[in-house]
């Protein structure tokens, strides 16, 4: 053992190295093209590092097309999506974490079986039915498609937290004059918090990054989400590469934050459930 | 007798403020079960019944029932016959090549390190990044004058290569996309079942003289099974359904050449409006993935 310990750090730091570079390498290379000029980047070799940083991209960004706007459309989109996935997920984990149902197998069966649905294959049917609800071009026709493709994994997370609540807590609550449903919202799900906190960031980030019927159910621009929006930059010959990728930027930062505020949350909740590839 | 006179009342009581577990149950799952009606289930009825008519907005006349016409279609129709194989061709290379990749990624994550979070992190990012902004990103990595691809090629003596231009490299670059992109969740689901193999499997085998390579396959591959599957199932079924990434480098160009079923069903969709022609197609796409989702439920019963 003495012998190999000295090799260990090594390993580890090279390991960490072939970590970090795989993971941020493409974001911090799309920062650093954000910050060059644009005569910079059309000259060979490239540089790596901005030789005179500048912000101009940023203000192009915000120029040239509606970026708060995406940016604003995609915030309310995925936040409502996540609240509208939170509540109905939070109501079938709790029929299926707490109470006896005859067909518990074929419920859990069917929502593992949508996990993995296509929402590719429904572009034709749902884009009829978001017309003859009149929903296109409004933030309905994601909000309503967005909450089944979380419904899935919120619910399983969720289950599983509410499974882990002590039945007694719940059963204590019942006699204080709560009814089921009360003991549920006052007593199972602030107990359940880490879950549903879960849950709530796998639902905002599924939304976020959704993409296929962002672009098919609107075609407004003032209603455009950032993934759809982003492509707008691009001329039918030119391909503006500072804005994109500070449009980019943009974009990636919340995500980022996110991230970063709540990495644990995220990982225990894909174990949990993970469904998106 | 005495004890169920005396817990009648209560029962009673308890009934009206808490209807029975079935009542209940059909009340909570009510919300759920009305979305997934108006969302998936009928949305399929119609997909199938508009599959077999001729359905299209350009026309403007009511859709009339043309029986297999659209599926006969296929048959003769060279772009989806090249868009199907691009879909399996990208499923074929990208699950294992992100399998691998994700593997390797666990395996260094699942070292000890002092600090955990930046391996975290490393493996986060391009779980959440958006595929629509991966497919972007290296885009323009892959530029064939000022991505850093080409300029590494070029520093190490090589030539650069015109990506976007040949059938075969755009292929190759949306396919090293889709691994870089899905790889990073594929190393968290195996990092899980890593960190569930007990350390004193491999001290025993430390003990008993066996090398790293041997610790791997005969301790490490066997006990990741589980994981492997279950990361091997999703990323197949999100592969058969590739849209983003080759949407945003190539357009499904150069010619069709990296367009997918997906992709081509976008197109009949939403360009041409045939949305009878739409349908059928993503019926085929449909029960491909049906096929391995009832695989999926089968594994895990089997497990319970």
């Amino acid at each position: 053992m003495s012998d190999r310990s000295p090799r260990v750090p090594p390993l580890r730091a090279i390991a960490a190295l072939v970590l970090l570079v795989n993971g941020l390498f493409p974001a911090i290379w799309i920062l650093l093209t954000s910050l060059k000029s644009e005569p910079e980047l059309s000259r060979t070799p490239i540089t790596y590092l901005p030789e005179d940083p500048t912000f101009q991209n940023y203000v192009t960004a915000f120029s040239d097309q509606p970026l708060h706007l995406f940016l604003f459309n995609s915030f309310a989109v995925a936040t409502l999506s996540t609240i509208s996935t939170l509540f109905v997920s939070t109501l079938a984990a709790y029929a299926l974490a707490r109470l006896n149902l005859r067909f518990r197998g074929v419920i859990l069966m069917a929502i593992i079986g949508v996990s993995t649905f296509p929402l590719v294959t429904l572009l034709v049917p749902l884009f009829e039915i978001m017309r003859g609800l009149g929903l296109l071009n409004t933030w309905a026709a994601l909000i309503i498609p967005y909450t089944v493709l979380s419904l899935p994994v919120c619910t399983l997370v969720l289950a599983a937290f509410f499974e882990s609540v002590p039945r007694d807590l719940e059963n204590a609550a019942m006699i204080d004059g709560c009814t089921r449903v009360g003991a549920l919202f006052r007593v199972i799900v602030p107990l359940s918090a880490p879950g549903v906190f879960t849950a709530a960031i796998l639902a905002f980030v599924n939304a976020w990054d959704e993409f296929l019927l962002a672009l098919s159910f609107n075609s407004n621009p003032a209603l455009r989400t950032l993934p759809v929006g982003i492509q707008l930059y691009q001329g039918e010959f030119t391909f503006p590469w500072p804005v994109i990728s500070a449009a980019l930027v943009v974009g990636i930062v919340p995500l980022a934050i996110l991230i970063v505020l709540f990495q644990e949350r995220v990982v225990s909740g894909l174990m949990t459930g993970g469904v998106k590839g | 007798m005495a004890e169920r006179r005396a817990g009648a009342p209560r029962g009673v009581r308890s009934r009206i403020l808490d209807p029975g577990d079935t009542a209940l149950a059909a009340v909570l799952l009510l919300p759920a079960a009305l979305l997934l009606s108006l969302v998936v289930l009928y949305p399929v009825g119609k997909l199938v019944w508009t599959s077999f008519t001729d359905l299209s907005l350009t026309s403007g006349a009511p859709a009339a029932f043309v029986g297999i016409r659209n599926f006969r279609w296929m048959l003769e129709d060279a772009t989806f016959r090249q868009s199907l194989w691009n879909t399996i061709l990208i499923t074929l290379v990208t699950v294992p090549g992100a399998l691998v990749a994700g593997l390797g990624l666990a395996m260094l994550a699942n070292l000890p390190f002092r600090v955990k979070w930046p391996v975290r992190l490393s493996l986060l990012i391009p779980w959440a990044l958006p595929l629509s902004f991966a497919g972007l990103i290296f885009a323009w990595f892959f530029h064939s004058e000022y991505g850093v691809v080409n300029d590494i090629l070029r520093r190490l003596g090589f030539e650069g290569v015109i990506w976007f231009n040949s059938p075969r490299w755009a292929m190759v670059a949306v396919c090293i996309t889709i691994i870089w992109k899905t790889a990073s969740f594929v190393a968290l689901i195996l990092l899980a079942g890593l960190q569930t193999i007990p350390r004193s499997l491999y001290e025993a085998a430390d003990v008993d003289g066996a090398g790293r390579w041997r610790q791997f396959v005969e301790i490490t591959l066997p006990l990741l099974r589980p994981a492997i599957a279950v990361a091997l199932i999703f990323r197949t079924i999100t592969a058969l359904q590739t849209f983003d990434v080759p949407f945003m480098m190539t357009r499904g160009g150069p010619g069709s050449s990296t367009t997918t079923l997906a992709m081509y069903i976008h197109q009949n969709t939403v360009s041409f409006l045939d949305l009878g022609y739409g349908s059928a197609l993503a019926v085929v796409l449909f029960l491909i993935s049906m096929l391995f989702t009832a695989l999926y439920l089968r594994m895990i019963r089997a497990r319970g």
